[in-house]
């Protein structure tokens, strides 16, 4: 049917409101109370109209299309009604806007811009209501609501929450909590859609959760962010709930071909930065992928898309998880792409670097399988010294991905001493079984992860006594709480806050001198401060020791490409290094970093490898139809104090013995059931954003 | 990543971003518009109006005062220390401006000026009828926010003109290349970066206001201790910082000086009730300037900046009250309402029950200073030396207007503590009078242009409160002046 609204002839659809037409087809009438994902109530009166034959102005909003209808925004009375709704909204509402965090981005603001309502009609009655900032994760400032209720008709009807409502005061009708309670004791999901509907600063993020430096939706699902391959973890989080786990791999798979690799080891930064932090502890991102990737149906496989071959040759040297990344992406491109493996097998540090017990070979063997499938042609045992010949061998790019293998031995007194070992060497060496006796007792020196695959790798060798010493205290040490905690189970002695003072022994290594250390600390020039205590010298008698301390490049000096502290390769914004055509990524890049990060890395430089080759870049893919999850939540009592599970680990005195995987992945129906913590925070980025007067460009002229 | 093109970029759609946008395009220019809010106007959403000298208003006003007058005033109120040049052009387009803006449809109530000075000051420090304060769509009564209206003209004129408004989308860098400004990178909503190109850019961020960070590292300032400016959020000061990563000149940076009270706009009855010629001491119980002058905001915060703590106490007594409440306000502000007398007990009694800390109520003059932490001894004789001037109608240390001369002596007695406050930053990107941005060595850097309150360098060490609206002023016409030359080298180009 066609009406007329401000003698602009429009198609409108029937049963629709005046409003709604207007605002599809790019005619701005003023409201605000109506939100596009919520029911309209024709409470705010600024979308008030007149229509040819009816009487008085009318909310458009409240009022459907008829044929033929005649709609005028800009008529006498309802500018009048509308003028004086504003003037009565404002009146209650704070005139001091610089003090507010929305300003700039507040709905009423823009609507006060448009109409421009002079001040003197109002008399200022602000109902002055006491910020409430107790809530973990939102915060309420009432003083600035102005009772629209957007926030109420997203939490009941959109969400099926249930926690806002109408409060009667003696202040007058307010929104608040049933009952008065915490956000917390009402079973709110703080899911944040009450604040993203919010015209105004009246519900908000809570300070700490917005940071300047990131984008909006970096601040809104920071956990995606934090995720150096931005993995869609809300939604492969949401397909686990609901028991769909090849559907959550495939999610996966979308950004990185290692899920089970990482559902073993990662790093999970996601977990730091998951905003259930805020709550008690985060959601168990880490441990839910593995749960997904060990049930998962290869049904993502029908859906990978491998380009024409370009006819052109990309070699990539080491099959680390970086180089194997990329020459999967690559080959996908339609690349013929050659990886050059030193070891007998792929897998670099997820293979010679992470003990079994964490990573089994099993999980490897079958990613890489995967990968090899895309046509990746892997040759091991061959080891590349100078990756320029490859290129004068007719291959057309070379990516390098040769890690940090060679272990860092620090200049301490006996270091020399045999029984003296590095954590690169002696971690590989355990993988191939060739460490040979470690003795009774070993010293680890080093707080990181690496530092825990070694102490725990020699308690599995049959040491009796293992200790650890760092310089940092518990709270400082890399290490994750759940290597330390393993760790001492298995009986490992950990001295934080201790510097090594020397390696005792004549002909051998017989002890470790340790002193206690007050204060470390890095001063302004990034250099280490170690103030150490008095009289607290002590000598650790044992046979080993293992140094733990970082790991470096092996044989990039004699690649003939520029260096950055004479071991690490200089790239460009293109990933490209000094010589034309040759690439690098990963660790021997950035030097040791994690597992997801050398595959972020390795997507960015198999994107910029593939336009170096005439490609388009574009490594995107989506290996599962996009669906739109459930906008209603429902109710859950004690949402908030659901607690995060924990897997099944095997029991110490067993695991001391062999090198058989630790952890076990999470069972069905324990998997749902974490996954159901997850406040799925990208949910509330679907809400439909408002178009302000200003996005309507000059329709209104 | 997704690429733009342009004729013309300009960083920022507050009122100089605007005023550039819409002169750039005026003049030819295909225009795109990055603003990281989705509100356009920016600070000047607050305001009320800007300047402008030989307006049709002012005409109509029989304002005498000519663009040459305005341009000498300046020059002796910043004792020549400033771009001369910039100055002058400034001065001698603002009239123009004004009906530049009335052509856009804004209306204007008529022309104000801040203050008034007393009469033995008006010959160096009178207000000048130079404020053209903005008439609210729909009608009615000017008060604070009224330049919103303006602003949305500004918007609408610029969509007209074909200007690409891209909100919520914050430039991140200036592309430069070869020495030359040739683009920049922004981020979208999404966090989706944008490379967009164009042959001119122009800055116009707003300065530094809500970057406490700052506001510490470039004046010396601490917010919330030494200082309560108005932090207007958003005011970040990105624009001053990618100029200078591209290469820009660093001027002097200052804070727009005025005074106020903390948290005042939640305690306005009280700032206004206190802003009145009664007594005023510094923490040692002193008086430090006539009274006078407190209607000079400018001047007042500059005297509180050096005090002691850089904080002062306004006091009067129960008679002064009284008197205020029968016969109003000795001063009369144009911000605070006029019948904010009639408020005090309310306000007074219900801050004073909640603890807010700049206010003190004692029945004795000992009381009082303890209380409000003024030096005790000092503040009796100060109290004492005062009240005899008062007998004798004669202020025998600053000669303050005899008018008023109103002794402190019945209690309880009302005391009120003041804070150097600040409308936001001034300065910091090198320009010339093109607003061509500059590099250390005064070389111009090619196609980069900065306007407003990030390149307003014109205003020396205290901001020109006798040529009211000269904030707003400043961004209006630098904003104009670089949307027009950035044009013209498009042109040439």
């Amino acid at each position: 049917m066609k009406i007329t609204i401000e003698g602009k002839v429009i198609e409108a659809q029937e049963g629709a409101s005046v409003l709604n037409t207007a605002l599809k087809e790019g005619v701005y009438i003023p409201h605000i109370c109506k939100h596009p994902d919520l029911e309209a109530i024709g409470g705010c009166r600024l979308c008030m109209v007149e229509i040819d034959g009816v009487e008085g102005a009318v909310p458009a909003c409240k009022t459907k299309v008829e044929e033929g209808m005649v709609v005028h925004i800009h008529a006498p009375q309802a500018d009048k009604v509308r003028k004086m709704a504003m003037e009565l909204i404002l009146a209650t509402h704070p005139a001091e806007c610089t003090g507010c965090p929305k300003y700039g981005k507040c709905e009423l603001q823009s609507l006060y811009q448009y109409m421009g309502v002079g001040p003197e009609r109002w008399r200022k009655k602000s109902r002055v209501v006491k910020n409430d900032d107790s809530n973990p994760l939102i915060q309420h400032l009432f003083t600035r609501c102005i009772r629209c209720g957007r926030c109420i008709r997203a939490c009941r009807e959109l969400r099926g929450i249930k926690v806002l409502d109408y409060q009667k005061t003696s202040d007058g009708v307010r929104v608040g909590i049933d009952g008065g309670v915490s956000l917390r004791e009402a079973g709110c999901k703080f899911c944040g859609a009450c604040i993203e509907v919010c015209p105004t600063g009246s519900i908000m993020d809570a300070f700490n959760m917005i940071k300047d430096d990131r984008s909006y939706s970096e601040n809104m699902v920071p956990c995606k962010a934090a995720c150096p391959a931005h993995t869609d973890i809300p939604r492969y989080i949401r397909y686990i709930k609901e028991g769909e786990f090849a559907k959550a791999t495939a999610v996966i798979r979308e950004r990185v071909p290692f899920p089970d690799t990482l559902g073993c080891i990662c790093n999970h930064v996601c977990e730091d930065n998951c905003k259930r932090n805020e709550l008690g502890k985060p959601i168990s991102v880490c441990k839910l992928k593995r749960a997904a990737a060990v049930r998962d149906d290869g049904a993502w496989k029908s859906k990978v898309k491998k380009s024409e071959p370009t006819g052109k040759k990309v070699a990539v040297v080491g099959g680390g998880p970086a180089g194997l990344s990329a020459a999967y992406y690559l080959a996908k491109k339609g690349h013929a792409v050659t990886v050059f493996e030193e070891n007998e097998k792929a897998g670099g540090q997820c293979r010679y670097g992470i003990p079994a017990y964490r990573l089994p070979d099993e999980v490897l063997d079958q990613e890489i399988a995967d990968i090899l499938e895309m046509g990746v042609d892997l040759q091991t045992g061959k080891k590349i010294n100078a990756p320029k010949e490859l290129l004068e061998q007719g291959y057309d790019s070379v990516l390098v991905s040769v890690g940090t293998h060679k272990g860092t031995i620090l200049p301490l007194e006996g270091n020399q001493l045999p029984g003296v070992l590095v954590n690169a060497d002696f971690l590989k060496k355990a993988r191939l079984g060739t460490t040979g006796d470690v003795g009774e007792r070993v010293m680890v020196l080093g707080g990181g992860n690496v530092a825990y695959d070694c102490a725990r790798t020699a308690v599995r060798l049959g040491a009796k006594e293992v200790h650890i010493a760092c310089l940092e205290n518990t709270k400082q040490m890399t290490a994750s709480e759940d290597e330390i905690h393993e760790g001492e189970e298995e009986g490992i002695l950990l001295h934080s806050a201790h510097s090594f003072l020397q390696i005792t022994g004549d002909t051998k290594v017989e002890g470790v001198e340790l002193q206690k250390v007050d204060k470390f600390y890095f001063d302004e020039n990034h250099k280490a401060v170690i103030e150490l205590v008095e009289g607290t010298k002590e000598i650790i008698p044992v046979d080993t020791v293992i140094f733990a301390v970082g790991q470096k490049p092996a044989g990039t000096e004699d690649m003939g490409l520029d260096l950055i502290n004479n071991a690490y390769i200089r790239v460009d914004a293109k990933r490209q290094t000094s010589k034309e055509g040759i690439f690098a990524a990963g660790d021997v890049v950035t030097g040791t970093k994690s597992v997801i990060a050398a595959i972020s890395e390795a997507r960015r430089s198999a994107e910029e490898i593939d336009r170096y080759l005439g490609g388009d870049g574009d490594i995107s893919e989506q290996l599962i139809e996009a669906e739109t999850p459930s906008p209603y939540f429902g109710q859950c009592r004690g949402f908030a104090d659901l607690e995060r599970k924990q897997p099944e680990l095997l029991d110490a005195d067993i695991r001391k013995k062999s090198f058989v995987l630790v952890e076990q992945p999470f069972s069905e129906e324990v998997a749902k059931c974490e996954a159901s913590r997850c406040l799925q925070c990208d949910q509330r980025m679907r809400l439909t954003r408002p178009k302000l007067w200003n996005e309507y460009g000059g329709e209104e002229q | 990543m997704k690429t733009l093109e342009s004729d013309v970029i300009v960083v920022a759609a507050g009122l100089s971003g605007l005023a550039a946008s819409i002169a750039a395009a005026e003049n030819g220019a295909k225009v795109i518009t990055f603003e990281k809010s989705n509100t356009t106007g920016g600070a000047a959403n607050m305001g009320m109006g800007p300047l402008g000298v030989g307006s049709p208003i002012q005409k109509n006003q029989m304002i005498s005062l000519t663009p040459g007058e305005a341009f000498r005033k300046h020059m002796y109120f910043t004792h020549y220390r400033v771009d001369a040049r910039m100055v002058r052009d400034y001065y001698y387009k603002s009239g123009d401006t004004i009906e530049w803006l009335m052509d856009m449809g804004v209306e204007f109530v008529g022309v104000q000026r801040a203050f008034s000075a007393p009469e033995v000051t008006r010959a160096y420090s009178d207000g000048e009828f130079t404020w053209h304060v903005v008439k609210p769509e729909g009608g009615g009564m000017p008060g604070p926010r009224c330049a919103t209206t303006m602003t949305k003209k500004m918007t609408e004129k610029a969509q007209e003109l074909g200007v690409k408004l891209l909100l919520e989308t914050p430039v991140t860098k200036i592309i430069m290349e070869d020495g030359k400004a040739v683009g920049v990178l922004a981020k979208d909503k999404s966090g989706e970066e944008i490379e967009a190109r164009a042959k001119a850019v122009i800055i116009a961020t707003g300065g530094f206001g809500d970057n406490p960070h700052m506001i510490k590292e470039e004046t010396g300032y601490e917010f919330g201790k030494t200082i309560f400016n108005f932090a207007i959020p958003g005011m970040k000061g990105e624009g001053i910082k990618m100029a200078w990563e591209a290469g820009a000149g660093h001027t002097p940076c200052t804070m727009e000086l005025m005074y106020q009270l903390p948290d005042n706009m939640n305690h306005f009855i009280l700032d206004g009730a206190f802003r009145q010629p009664c007594l005023w001491v510094n923490r040692n119980g002193e008086r430090f300037m006539p009274e006078d002058q407190i209607a000079n905001t400018t001047f007042t915060g500059n005297a509180i900046t050096v005090q002691p703590g850089s904080v002062a106490y306004s006091i009067f007594d129960s008679k002064l009250l009284k008197k205020y409440k029968k016969k109003g306000p000795d001063i009369i502000s144009h911000v605070h309402p006029h019948d904010l007398f009639d408020h005090f007990d309310e306000q007074w009694e219900k801050d004073l029950e909640e603890g807010y800390e700049c206010i003190a109520q004692a029945d004795t003059i000992e009381e009082l200073a303890e209380k409000a932490g003024i030096d005790v001894e000092g503040f009796v004789k100060q109290v004492e030396e005062y009240n005899e001037m008062c007998e004798n109608s004669y202020d025998e240390l600053f000669e303050k207007d005899r008018n008023y001369m109103q002794p402190i002596e019945k209690g309880p007695f009302y005391c009120c503590r003041q804070y150097v406050g600040a409308y936001g930053s001034l300065g910091g990107v090198m320009i010339n009078y093109k607003t061509e941005v500059m590099n250390q060595d005064a070389k111009v850097i090619s196609g980069l242009y900065c306007a407003g309150t990030d390149a307003c360098n014109i205003f020396g060490d205290s901001y020109p409160f006798i040529l009211s609206g000269n904030t707003m002023g400043f961004c209006l016409n630098s904003g104009r002046i670089a949307g027009e030359n950035a044009a013209l080298l498009v042109e040439e180009m």
